[in-house]
């Protein structure tokens, strides 16, 4: 099978969508001939012209509305948000009529549209860095989609341009650049299906989009101490694969969450009640941003933000401190 | 600014269809009055002194052209062919709404007869009617797309995104304004910079015209030339329509106009200067009055009684559609 570069997956998955349906149209900043700010559009718009690759204005409140207007009348749009930092200016019609569209009108009217925004630090500072997906989880009509890698951007970008209602798919700055191996035949990852990376029986890591990355690079230094870990890749927010997560948590016992964003309702959060609800007896830790914005300094940001030895602390802790009734404290790594 | 006595609209001319709209216009406030008459009317913002407007636009538009509007959106929805009974049902949360009691008078929505929706966020439904527009162009569909808002979204920075990209796109929108004067409690002077409101499409080159918003006939001129410009290929339209709003802000705030401003509005409430037109052009006599109210008052009993014998929803009907 063949590999393809993450942005690259993205773009196969668009065309393959815009050459199926004729009514898949793409909105957003420098997505036309200069091929998005990832190049992650290159191709399309010389492919399927000016009225389906259109550049808008930087003006994100328009631009999400007037997805969310077309959506409604019958096109799929699919919105580019350069940074997700950049998705408040244009919530309210996300979360104001889009996401209730259907509910409000008794079924007759929907909103099928994806709404792509990129999360993550990658040394661009405070309000280009933010990873707030969680935030989204709390909205009732929002599907909410994060993979991490390319074959999962690929399948879940084309399920998502096919979904029922709005769709908000998370990438994130530093996967562009990474390759993976994408199916050469067509391939489309269903929402609420977690993905499991690698199997143990000590204790189960689970994150979403760039974290996934490093809780397998943490697994494995784990695994040359004799600790076998789980690591489970959400791939989707909301619906959240409960199975997949009871399966592993069951069995190993041990759950470590971890996400970039703020840990305060946080994706982990969310999992460890959904889990403790379901297995009384599982102990489950989170792991996230320290509680401060993202500095645009390297130094800074990079304490700021998890990493692998942070991970394998956080492991340490959790399998080996049995006694502590409280996890590790939320304003720290480990 | 427009008025009738400017220049009479072609259609209008005909006497059936000026009758037909001051009947319109007497059913939209013989229906509020018969919701404020409910037990439990809720919280509504009420269209009065909003009639001839609504009325006007309606009759400008195809069946196909989408509306969209704010929440203010009761004389909207009725003149727009929503049922009465249907209406009033849906305003007080019962199951035989259009919306089987979920939206109300915020969101009521019926695509069938052209209400693609009301929108209870303030300027919220702009930047929407512009992508339902896009929907239309990129369809190649000829339908228009009407947006009806009120003065209060005129500082919001999402008309000002909608209008450029109209304009750069041109989308096959109307964006129809309802100054009244006031949002809630806020005069539209201390809330907006510009002089006149028509002022804001300007720098977008976007045409803007000012009507008389108690004028039925002006309102329907104005609105049925910026749909025959979108529908020609030139994009879209701006419309400020004059008006007062006779009643308070909502059936929950506080009425903050002094008695002697509210005396004075009294001279612009479009049903009375319409009458008193019709009247005076000899096109109504007391005799027709009087037809008139009495089909009006059968059709507003009935749908009262649609509304009191309709259902209450399930409440586990509260998790459909979600």
């Amino acid at each position: 099978m063949p590999k393809l570069f993450f942005r690259e997956a993205l773009a196969r998955a668009m065309a393959e969508e815009m050459e199926r349906e004729p009514r898949v149209i793409l909105l957003g900043q420098d997505i036309a001939a200069h091929g998005g700010s990832y190049a992650e559009t290159r191709g399309l718009f010389e492919r399927f012209g000016p009225s389906r690759v259109r550049n808008t204005p930087v003006a994100e409140a328009v631009t999400i509305g007037m997805a969310a207007g077309a959506a409604a009348a019958g096109l799929r749009p699919l919105v580019f948000i350069t940074y997700l930092d950049f998705l408040l200016l244009g919530l309210d019609a996300l979360v104001n009529y889009a996401a209730k569209l259907r509910f409000k009108s008794a079924g007759q009217l929907t909103a099928p549209m994806v709404v792509k925004a990129t999360a993550g630090a990658k040394g661009q500072g405070p309000t280009h860095a933010q990873s707030i997906e969680s935030w989204l989880m709390n909205v009732p009509g929002l599907t909410v989609l994060s993979p991490s890698t390319a074959g999962d951007a690929y399948g879940l970008l084309k399920t998502a341009l096919r979904a029922p209602g709005p769709v908000v798919f998370i990438d994130h700055k530093k996967l562009f650049p990474r390759g993976g191996v994408v199916p050469d035949y067509e391939e489309l990852i269903p929402v609420g299906s977690a993905a499991v990376r690698r199997e143990g029986r000590h204790l189960t890591l689970v994150a979403h989009s760039y974290m996934s990355v490093l809780a397998l690079q943490a697994a494995e230094l784990l695994s040359a101490e004799g600790i076998e870990a789980d690591v489970i890749d959400l791939r989707s927010l909301w619906p959240i694969d409960w199975d997949t997560l009871a399966n592993s948590a069951r069995r190993t016992g041990h759950v470590l969450s971890i996400e970039e964003g703020q840990v305060v309702c946080g994706v982990g959060a969310e999992l460890a009640f959904g889990l403790r609800e379901r297995i009384a007896t599982v102990r489950i830790a989170r792991l996230g941003a320290r509680r401060v914005p993202v500095a645009a300094s390297p130094v800074l940001e990079a304490f700021t933000i998890p990493d692998v030895p942070a991970i394998v602390r956080a492991a340490h802790r959790l399998i080996t401190d049995t006694a502590a009734a409280n996890p590790p404290s939320p304003s720290e790594h480990a | 600014m427009v008025g009738a006595t400017d220049s009479l609209p072609r259609d209008a001319k005909d006497y059936v269809e000026r009758l037909r709209r001051l009947r319109s216009m007497l059913r939209l406030r013989s229906f509020e009055s018969a919701l404020m008459r409910q037990p439990k009317p809720g919280f509504q913002l009420l269209s009065r002194g909003e009639e001839a407007i609504a009325v006007g636009i309606c009759a400008a538009l195809d069946r196909t052209d989408p509306l969209l509007c704010s929440g203010r959106s009761i004389a909207i929805a009725l003149a727009r062919g929503v049922p009465a009974g249907g209406l009033l049902a849906e305003l007080i949360g019962k199951d035989g709404g259009p919306n089987r009691g979920r939206a109300g008078r915020a969101h009521v929505s019926m695509p069938s007869v052209g209400l693609f929706g009301a929108h209870g966020v303030v300027g919220g439904n702009i930047s929407v009617a512009a992508g339902v527009a896009l929907a239309q162009q990129q369809l190649a569909s000829t339908a228009v797309t009407c947006c009806v808002f009120g003065d209060g979204a005129c500082g919001a920075g999402v008309l000002h995104e909608t209008l450029n990209i109209a304009a750069l796109w041109r989308l096959p929108l109307v964006l129809a304004c309802i100054n009244n004067g006031y949002a809630v409690s806020t005069p539209v002077r201390t809330s907006v910079a510009a002089t006149h409101l028509t002022d804001l499409a300007g720098p977008f080159r976007i045409p803007a015209i000012a009507v008389d918003g108690t004028d039925v006939d002006a309102v329907a001129l104005a609105t049925a030339d910026a749909v025959a410009n979108a529908r020609a290929g030139h994009g879209a339209s701006f419309l400020e329509l004059r008006c007062a709003r006779l009643a308070t802000h909502s059936t929950l705030t506080r009425e903050e106009r002094s008695p002697a401003e509210l005396e004075q509005l009294r001279d612009r409430d479009p049903l009375v200067l319409n009458e008193q037109r019709l009247r005076r052009e000899t096109i109504l006599n007391d005799a027709l009055w009087m037809q008139l109210r009495a089909e009006v008052d059968a059709e507003i009993a009935e749908a009262e009684r649609y509304a009191r014998d309709a259902a209450w929803p399930d409440p586990e009907a509260a998790l459909l559609d979600a």
